[in-house]
């Protein structure tokens, strides 16, 4: 591919490339319609009160919104929870997904074949059937969760998985890192196998052992792929709406609520569309400062 | 855990390479265990009768496997035919706009034709990464004010501000591929800009653009929170969200009838993925990714 980008940088060194080209107008149009509007008109909503049952104009407060969030319990509860769900899904999907793809890296046949096939499946999960699938196995009374850590004898009673303050979010996340998972594992798989076969040839003559040919050889080759694949999972975990929504609507209490969520019920249950546009644009800006990682690595790479 | 370092340990090492296999296979049917059983769940629960599927007790073969559940769902008092079709509709609009869109943006960015090309590109992949929810009140309000809320329309609108900026980073990925050395040819040949892309690289790309179809139609179909904000009434509405709104009528205790329902979500979304499976994860990382 840096081949390519060169021969076609080189091609534009020619003096007389326009501006824009024709061929990026539409795209540029229709963004600027279905984003670029949105975006404007959440930063100016976000300096008004306004409450779509009232049925009266927008109420400009300045910067109230903005102090009001600075003050707001369930605002610093939210991002609490969203750094929690996106970390925790993002770090564990990630070694297992790695681990199962050193583990399955060399097996070959049609067994094998089908089991990475099984292994990548969930991600073929709509998200929504995801919560209620693990909503049913979290069951307190005839949940499968419950009935096989009981015959186990890990737990002595059933437990209410998605009830409980303490336990809700751990229980979505997990069930997250199960939807998450064939992601890095698919990654993973595909950045193994793009590892020079000399290299590996190299630490086999050098006899390097299992862990140090995995810690010394594999896995500098995976850094670059598992660190945009995990920007990329960070992004879509932040945005994350139908798992947590699902399995418990944000509750109990709060205690499984993203900002996600915590925007979602502010515009649409109780229709402050002033205050939940000012916690988006807080919420945008947080994303782009994640954003800029991402293309900042983008950037390197294109220019090494 | 290779075969290959096994073998350079040796005689001495045999014993240590065949425990080291065993917990090789041990590790890969936990894992396999992990991944499955929900799923083997689903359909388990799909097929058992309203009873079996709530007991205190559950069964993890069913008694008596039967299909009810599954009859239910297309003889039942709700429109379970419809959300299946809006949902195809309206994600099988969204994938064929977004891509026909993005084409000819893909092809300029990625030949870098023009002199604010890299600042275009991560506009785009900028773009790519905004939250919905920001989205979300402004976009109702003008599908309020121009009376497209609860449209088809409107849904397509939604599911276009992602799958156009992933449409058009994805697009570029596999025209990067193709050599420029081929344009040459046919520019020569007297071709223009615009013939060059539809005789040339559309035909060369195309199992590229089967593919960003699909990925965009497999995020719109997992999309919940635009059905759920611009449809108001329950006929039009998505599959994932008449899910959701119609839980706590109809199966409200009915896990059964519920797993069946899913079990359907999920097969469109499974051959998807399955077809698409290997330019997956070059596709979602768009290049980023060394020997993909």
């Amino acid at each position: 591919m840096p081949a390519h980008s060169k021969q076609a940088s080189s091609r534009r060194a020619g003096g007389k490339a326009p501006f824009l080209h024709w061929m990026v107008l539409p795209t540029l149009l229709v963004l600027l319609a279905i984003i670029g509007y949105p975006v404007v008109s959440t930063v100016y909503l976000s300096f008004f009160e306004y409450n779509l049952l009232d049925f009266t104009p927008p109420e400009y407060l300045g910067l109230d919104n903005f102090a009001q969030m600075a003050s707001d319990r369930i605002f610093w509860i939210s991002l609490k929870n969203t750094l929690y769900y996106t970390g925790g899904t993002v770090l564990v999907s990630m070694l297992i997904g790695t681990a199962v793809a050193l583990l399955l890296e060399n097996l070959k046949g049609p067994v094998w074949t089908a089991v990475r096939a099984l292994v990548v499946s969930p991600w073929a999960v709509p998200f929504v059937v995801v919560a209620f699938l693990f909503r049913f196995m979290y069951m307190q009374n005839g949940g499968i969760v419950n009935d096989i850590l009981l015959d186990l004898g890990v737990i002595g009673n059933p437990v209410s998985w998605l009830n409980r303050a303490d336990i809700s979010l751990g229980a979505i996340i997990v069930a997250n890192i199960w939807a998450t998972t064939p992601f890095f594992f698919l990654l993973v798989s595909s950045a193994l196998s793009g590892i020079p076969d000399a290299v590996l040839e190299s630490a086999r003559v050098d006899r390097a052992g299992l862990w140090s040919t995995i810690f010394h050889i594999k896995l500098p080759f995976l850094r670059n792929p598992l660190v945009v694949g995990s920007l990329l999972m960070v992004i879509s975990n932040f945005n994350d709406f139908a798992k947590v929504w699902v399995m418990t609507q944000g509750g109990p209490g709060y205690a499984t609520t993203t900002l996600v969520v915590y925007v979602y019920r502010m515009a649409f249950e109780r229709f402050e569309i002033g205050y939940a546009s000012a916690l988006g644009l807080i919420w945008l800006l947080l994303l782009l400062l994640v954003s800029v990682f991402y293309i900042r690595l983008l950037w390197n790479r294109q220019n090494d | 855990m290779t075969d290959k370092s096994h073998r350079t340990a040796g005689s001495r090492g045999t014993f240590r390479a065949i425990s080291g296999r065993a917990l090789q296979y041990i590790c890969i049917a936990v894992a396999l265990f992990w991944t499955v059983a929900p799923i083997y769940w689903m359909i388990s629960t799909s097929l058992k009768s309203e009873l079996e599927a709530t007991r205190l007790e559950p069964t993890l073969i069913p008694e008596s496997p039967t299909f009810g559940n599954y009859v239910r769902l297309f003889q039942g008092d709700l429109p379970f035919v419809s959300f299946f079709i809006n949902s195809v509709i309206t994600c099988f609009l969204a994938a064929i706009v977004s891509v026909v869109i993005a084409v000819p943006a893909a092809y300029a960015l990625s030949r870098r034709n023009f002199r604010t090309a890299d600042q275009t590109g991560y506009l785009v992949l900028v773009v790519r990464m905004f939250p919905m929810i920001v989205l979300l009140a402004p976009l109702y309000l003008i599908l309020l004010n121009t009376g497209l809320l609860d449209t088809m329309f409107g849904l397509i609108l939604g599911y276009t501000t992602f799958g156009l900026p992933f449409a058009v980073w994805m697009l570029k990925g596999f025209i990067d591929a193709v050599p420029v050395e081929i344009e040459e040819a046919a520019r020569v040949d007297g071709y223009r800009q615009w013939e060059i892309l539809l005789r040339i690289i559309v035909p060369l790309i195309y199992p590229g653009l089967v593919t960003t179809g699909i990925f965009v139609l497999m995020e719109a179909w997992n999309n919940l929170i635009y059905p759920l904000t611009f449809i108001t009434s329950i006929e039009k509405q998505s599959l994932p969200a008449a899910l959701v709104l119609t839980f706590t009528g109809q199966f409200k205790t009915d896990w059964g009838g519920m797993m069946a329902a899913s079990a359907i979500t999920t097969l469109p979304l499974m051959i998807a993925f399955f077809a698409v499976q290997r330019s997956m994860v070059r596709g979602l990382t768009a290049g980023s990714v060394t020997g993909t």
